[in-house]
């Protein structure tokens, strides 16, 4: 039990704060936190393997699970990988609702983290009303695409049908409504002397650090370095929208969590823009391009989404069959847990949920 | 000052959870009520087998192999049509691919999702169970 | 408590029993009537709590089991006593099984000396409000045995941080009491009561003049539970379940019920304390104006004091799950340094100020 007056402990694969099966192995001094080391592979389900045998429409549907919270940007990844190898044309209405589900993807995902992170700290009213206004927005996307988590919604040229102003007129009925949400959010933990002690100044990320072991997405605007692949996303529409990437300078748990809610207000921005537009124009959406025999021209690319947790990429290289040569994906939350041993080093065991927490990993997104 | 500002967002909070008291529960008793579902929700199978002439499109864009089990025959004008055909839900991901690529539209997906079972050999849909999935919940409707 | 053993020797004599019978069974009869209570309320507050907490979180709380979910508590504890009594390996087997004992048997004998009318206290003598202290302080060495014996780190870690919390919040929880004291110049809680009783309705109760030492005791008597945002013991998201980790069955249930039965009576400590116990806040007891018989009269005042007392003490619960359900949980060395540096000093500056009323007044 005892090595060198140091506690072992094991936290995970089963544990109530590692959400899904994550595992770390801890070293405590007391309740100082002396080393930790991840152990990753318990939800590893051969994601890229698994596109080796099978054809582009059959490997499309299965891209949804590489990061359950943000189907859409896992399904975007790819889909627009093989739209650049195959040279197929995106209609701009289905661009505009591609870029609408992107951000009530990150929307949803983005209020599930919050709600998990307050109930890692100990605040539980938080999370019943965020899981409150997440079913609204999946109440939608199963209105949408017929299921709530596994969209598979997009195809390679466009996406499965088009949007009802039926269903815009909700989505516009929620925009409403959700800031106001936010704020009772905001109310109830941002100036919470709690939560502001124990998240201020612990687990600083520094930018140094932050580049070190490419962490993407909000964990890396929180040490305040504006890199926001929306901005340079050609393919998106996101030039003609009209939004600001939330940054924060200390790089504290704090200020992530502080970004993230940001970023919820910018989501809601970009949302309700979306929805105007595709309300006052019409277009095409179905992808002319015949998905069952879909045969991608020899050569290789890699997309890049800024997906909740980070930068999604994925790496697609053809030799022209039917099936992808090698698919490749990297996610986000990879790099987090890679992060995590550094950032724990010498805080304390409460700590390491503050921490941990407000880096926003997902267990499945890690392994794929 | 800043004791003072932590004592107001105390307070706030309290008072912003409190205000919830009033609102109506937004619990949804499943087994008693159910959540409305629209046209578009892949639930359970159901097949159209007049409409099938066995060409396998389902199969070849299913991602997940072994699912979608085809024998055809020929009938007597010469026609192929599917004498057998399951859809093993076990393996099924309900990705709805084989209803959106079937050229001839006979396959389709229904609101049941309640498939909860005792026995693994019952999620296997044979094609009689298909086709009464079809006529009760595509066609009555 | 006089006159009620009085009333129960007319009842003796009537059956023709000699003296030393009544002498030795009457004590018998408000302990069972304490436990039987005691059980029945814990029933209820468990609901309470789930139905509190889920108004508080726009859900329905538990309504399978009877109408509203009113004996869905009753149908855990069925459950909890069937299940089997798991003894893990590598346990310290007796310390095990004393744990929960140790957690639970302090909680029967403190719900004694809450008065619950004028004439029910029944462990009564003139420093009971020091035996709360001393004996609400007895948990926590079950929780640590529980810790000890558990053979597992969770538990051990839960256990040691439970006792650092208990000594760190038991300090200013006994300065507090001390203004009461000072207040009241009396160490029995049923004087203390009397104390604050005044001309106009509620004014004389010590909430007014205490009230920074009203705020500090009931974060101790937070703490002291160990109850959200103090329950470092039992922080999940880091601990698993903390000291009771590895019980299950009878003896979990011991230690819920521990848990429970010792937040009603602190919650009705506190309403001793400071909002007037048994004392009638309109100032009157309905009663008393209605009911022309005597000895009916006097009854109903005791029924009608029971009432207030319970009411006090539900609006408190009803308190402490509020801030259950808004507040995030501390971390341990906050929460210690809490404890010396905020709550100490403040409850050092309420004494002064009790003292100065008192002085003055």
């Amino acid at each position: 039990m005892q090595t060198n007056n140091k506690l072992k402990i094991n936290i995970g694969p089963q544990h109530p704060s590692t959400h899904g099966v994550l595992r770390f192995v801890l070293e405590l001094d007391g309740e100082i936190i002396k080393s930790c080391e991840p152990v990753i592979g318990y939800l590893h389900r051969g994601m890229e393997k698994m596109a080796e045998s099978r054809t582009y429409l059959q490997y499309l549907p299965t891209v949804d699970r590489v990061d359950y919270l943000g189907g859409f940007f896992n399904s975007y990844a790819f889909c627009n990988a093989v739209e650049n190898l195959a040279q197929i044309e995106v209609s701009k209405r289905s661009r505009y609702i591609r870029v609408l589900t992107l951000e009530m993807n990150r929307l949803s995902s983005h209020l599930l983290w919050l709600g998990s992170y307050l109930l890692d700290m100990g605040a539980t009213s938080p999370l019943f009303y965020t899981l409150r206004d997440r079913e609204v927005l999946l109440s939608l996307f199963e209105e949408l695409t017929g299921q709530r988590l596994m969209y598979n919604y997009y195809t390679f040229g466009g996406v499965r049908h088009d949007v009802w102003a039926d269903w815009l007129k909700k989505v516009a009925d929620f925009v409403e409504i959700m800031p106001r949400k936010i704020q009772d959010y905001e109310d109830i933990i941002t100036n919470n002397p709690i939560f502001a002690t124990r998240t201020k100044d612990i687990g600083i990320l520094s930018k140094h650090k932050a580049l070190q072991y490419s962490i993407t997405g909000p964990n890396l605007r929180a040490s305040g370095i504006d890199l926001d692949s929306r901005k340079d996303a050609n393919n998106l529409i996101y030039d003609e929208l009209d939004f600001e990437t939330k940054i924060a300078h200390s790089g504290d748990s704090f200020d992530r969590y502080m970004v993230r809610i940001e970023e919820m207000r910018e989501c809601l921005k970009i949302i309700s823009q979306c929805v105007n537009w595709l309300m006052g124009n019409e277009g095409d959406v179905i992808s002319p391009v015949k998905q069952p025999t879909l045969k991608v021209p020899e050569g290789e690319f890699i997309s890049n989404v800024e997906a909740p947790r980070g930068i999604c990429s994925c790496y697609v290289k053809s030799d022209g069959s039917g099936k992808p040569y090698r698919v490749k994906w990297r996610t986000g939350s990879y790099y987090a847990v890679q992060l995590l041993p550094k950032l724990l080093e010498g805080t304390f065991y409460p700590d390491m949920m503050a921490i941990f927490g407000s880096l926003d990993v997902i267990a499945p997104e890690v392994d794929r | 000052m800043k004791n003072l500002k932590y004592l107001i967002s105390l307070i706030i909070g309290h008072l912003t959870v409190f205000k919830h008291i009033f609102k109506k529960p937004v619990t949804l008793e499943y087994p008693e009520k159910k959540i409305e579902l629209n046209d578009k929700f892949r639930g359970e199978h159901a097949f159209d087998v007049e409409k099938c002439t066995a060409c396998g499109t389902c199969q070849r864009v299913c991602p997940s192999f072994g699912t979608i089990e085809i024998e055809k025959e020929k009938d007597e004008n010469g026609k192929f049509y599917p004498k057998n055909y399951s859809i093993d839900l076990n393996k099924c991901i309900f990705c709805g691919n084989c209803v959106q690529y079937c050229p001839f539209g006979a396959i389709k997906m229904t609101q049941n999702y309640e498939l909860a079972d005792e026995k693994k050999s019952t999620l296997k849909l044979e094609i009689n169970t298909l086709k009464r999935n079809y006529f009760d919940n595509i066609i009555d409707k | 408590m006089d006159y009620l053993y009085f009333l129960y020797l007319e009842l003796l004599h009537k059956w023709n029993l000699p003296d030393y019978i009544a002498m030795v069974t009457f004590p018998i009869i408000p302990f069972c009537f304490v436990a039987a209570a005691l059980i029945v309320v814990v029933i209820f507050l468990v609901l309470a709590e789930r139905k509190i907490l889920a108004f508080f979180t726009q859900r329905k709380g538990p309504n399978r089991v009877g109408p509203w979910g009113l004996f869905q508590t009753i149908a855990d504890a069925i459950k909890l006593l069937c299940k089997e009594n798991i003894t893990p390996e590598g346990t310290d087997k007796f310390l095990f099984t004393l744990a929960p004992l140790l957690a639970f048997i302090p909680v029967l004998v403190v719900w004694g000396i809450i008065p619950f009318c004028n004439e029910f206290d029944i462990i009564s003598f003139s420093i009971n409000s020091l035996l709360f202290v001393v004996i609400a302080a007895i948990p926590i060495l079950g929780i640590l045995l529980a810790g000890y014996a558990s053979n597992n780190k969770y538990s051990l870690i839960g256990s040691v941080r439970s006792v650092a919390q208990a000594i760190s919040y038991e300090l200013p929880l006994i300065f507090v009491l001390l203004s009461i004291v000072v207040l009241a110049s009396s160490m029995n809680l049923k004087q203390i009561v009397l104390a604050q009783s005044s001309i106009y309705p509620f004014c004389g109760y010590f909430v007014f003049p205490a009230f920074l030492g009203f705020v500090v005791f009931f974060a101790c008597g937070i703490a002291e539970l160990n109850r959200c945002p103090f329950d470092l013991p039992e922080a999940e998201s880091e601990l698993v379940s903390g000291y009771n980790t590895e019980y299950s069955g009878m003896k979990f249930a011991f230690f819920f019920l521990a848990e429970y039965a010792m937040m009603f009576i602190m919650c009705a400590f506190i309403a001793t304390l400071f909002l007037g116990g048994f004392l009638s806040p309109l100032g009157f007891y309905v009663g008393e104006k209605l009911i022309p018989n005597e000895f009916l009269a006097n009854l109903s005042v005791y029924f009608e004091q029971a009432f207030w007392v319970f009411v006090k003490t539900f609006f408190l619960i009803f308190c402490m799950i509020w801030v259950r359900a808004t507040l995030p949980r501390l971390k341990s060395h906050q929460l210690t340094a809490f404890a010396w540096k905020v709550l100490l000093p403040l409850s050092l500056l309420n004494l002064l100020i009790v003292c100065l009323i008192k002085a003055v007044l």
